[in-house]
């Protein structure tokens, strides 16, 4: 009740006094017969003695039934039985008194009633007990919610269960992709050697050196390079880029790889070589509407007019001119007129290049990821011809590897520029030592790797 | 790098198509398609104007011989215009200035 600081209104005081005084009258038998709980008082021996209109109604029982007639286990359900004896009683005989114990009870149309049930002993004077008094709340509505509890419990704890099977599914999902990613690294890595040979094989009174580079590592390389016997003396070799990217590209590789070493084992005469393949790819792709074609240098190397100077004889498809270091310092471009992209017209004009290597000269082959490299900003700042030239001169004379070396470094340099596959190949004659030495090398020439 | 932009007018000899920006591997199949929606009849000749392309990679060489070839196939002839310097140095390079008909 609000009262508020100002003089009390007496009239209004006096009713609120009257309708208290009017449910205080209430007798305390009516109180106790009509409680909002269940009282019972039994005997020491469980005996009831007194119960209320409450309890009865709840139970369905008479009174007469009821008093001096049963115990009070009488009106528990089995189970309830068990824990009375068990745990209720003997605490209740200890603690004398005992609050909100769950038990169930049995109605007298045999349906479960479960209540919290609080009991205590009353003592004589003496402390003897004398007799029990207990109250019971009906505790369906509590059950019905604990059972709701359950329920949710139960629902989320399946809910956790499924999230965890989701979770493992994931992982699985993961792992699977993760396995699946090596073993397609490791074809796309089985592939790839397929199309270039893992090492140079060694050839007598040869330097080789060779780098390849690939852009990205989840796209197979366009770029592809080989050297292989022919017969005795004579070795072919060839160096080229094919259209496109990716797995396309590369079977385009694969199959222009096999084609030129078939070739060049039938008739070795480079623009012979270029042109069976140029049929072989027109026939492939481009007759079949699916223009693909290559770039490609093939040449062979075979002992000059001495032993100290080897025949190069090559033709070129479409491919950026091959370089010749020489040995005094020169740099050169070897000129391979009248080559097409090999693969887009079904008869394509190749021409044979002839040079000679003496002792200290290097024939560099390179595909166009280093002359288009991109030095500057935009896609039209490229490395270029003329700087490549510049460079060679820079360096001549050189061998093979440091040839290779020299321009690995410079591929570094360009960083992001280097945004193409690239592949370098270097083939030179060991330079002779000094002026005095013999026309034919000794078996253990230093400078020979080959050897 | 620039988007691929193409756009077509028709002329009394045959249609011209002006390509913009990058020819390469992820923007060439598009001109190839473009190409390939042309009609185009015996006699006539495409051209494709090259004046406003800034790059031009194997995809793209590959995606203009294409359209060399569909101009064949349907009886027609096709001549590359305005090629920029750079481009045409590849073109030199692999032999392609001597597969296509260019014009200044």
């Amino acid at each position: 009740m609000c009262r508020t600081a100002e003089e009390p209104e007496p009239d209004a005081d006096r009713g609120t006094d009257a309708a208290f005084s009017a449910l205080l009258e209430d007798s305390a038998e009516d109180l106790y017969e009509q409680a909002p709980c269940g009282y019972l008082s039994t005997l020491m021996d469980g005996t009831i003695a007194k119960a209320n209109a409450t309890l009865l109604g709840w139970l369905g029982l008479e009174r007469q039934a009821v008093v001096g007639r049963m115990r009070f286990t009488d009106l528990l359900t089995v189970g309830g039985k068990l824990y009375h004896e068990t745990h209720f009683a003997p605490l209740l005989r200890m603690q004398g008194e005992l609050g909100g114990i769950a038990l169930e009870m049995r109605t007298g149309s045999g349906d479960r009633l479960p209540v919290l049930v609080s009991s205590v002993v009353k003592y004589g004077s003496g402390g003897e007990p004398l007799l029990i008094r207990t109250t019971v709340f009906d505790a369906s509505d509590r059950r019905a919610y604990e059972a709701q509890l359950l329920r949710r419990r139960q629902e989320a704890e399946q809910a956790r269960a499924e999230a965890e099977r989701q979770r493992e599914r994931a992982e699985d999902a993961l792992r699977q992709a993760e396995s699946d990613r090596a073993r397609l690294t490791e074809a796309l890595a089985a592939l790839q050697q397929s199309l270039v040979p893992t090492s140079l094989p060694a050839v007598p009174d040869l330097e080789s050196a060779v780098y390849y580079h690939t852009a990205s590592p989840d796209r197979l390389g366009g770029d592809f390079y080989d050297l292989f016997p022919l017969d005795e003396d004579r070795w072919a070799f060839f160096l080229g880029d094919v259209c496109g990217k990716g797995p396309a590209a590369a079977s385009l590789t694969s199959l222009t790889r096999y084609t030129l070493r078939a070739a060049a084992l039938h008739d070795p005469e480079p623009a012979t070589t270029l042109a069976t393949l140029n049929t072989v790819l027109h026939e492939q792709y481009t007759a079949a509407g699916d223009p693909r074609y290559c770039t490609a240098v093939f040449g062979t190397i075979e002992p000059g007019h001495d032993r100290q100077h080897r025949t190069v004889r090559l033709a070129s498809g479409g491919h950026p001119p091959a370089l010749v270091l020489r040995a005094d310092g020169r740099a050169e471009f070897l000129a391979t007129p009248g080559g097409l992209l090999v693969g887009i017209l079904p008869d394509a004009p190749f021409t044979t290049a002839q040079t000679t290597l003496a002792p200290g000269d290097t024939l560099l082959l390179y595909t166009d990821g280093l002359t288009e490299a991109r030095t500057g900003p935009t896609r039209t700042s490229l490395f270029g011809d003329d700087a490549l030239h510049a460079f060679a001169t820079d360096h001549a004379p050189a061998g093979p590897q440091e040839v290779i070396t020299a321009l690995t470094g410079l591929l570094k340099s360009f960083g992001d520029g280097l945004d193409d596959d690239t592949a370098l190949l270097a083939l030179g004659v060991p330079a002779t030592r000094a002026t005095t030495a013999p026309t034919t090398p000794p078996a253990t020439n230093p400078t020979n790797p080959a050897r | 790098m620039s988007p691929l932009n193409t756009s077509c007018h028709d002329t009394a000899a045959g249609p011209v198509l002006r390509v913009t920006g990058d020819l390469d591997y992820e923007h060439a199949p598009a001109l190839r398609r473009r190409v390939e929606e042309l009609i185009l009849v015996p006699g006539q000749c495409l051209v494709i104007d090259l004046s406003g392309l800034d790059f031009c990679d194997s995809s793209g060489i590959t995606a203009l011989l294409a359209a060399l070839r569909h101009a064949q196939a349907k009886g027609a002839d096709l001549a590359l215009a305005a090629v920029p310097a750079n481009i045409l140095r590849i073109f030199s390079v692999v032999g392609l200035d001597r597969v296509f008909t260019l014009q200044a």
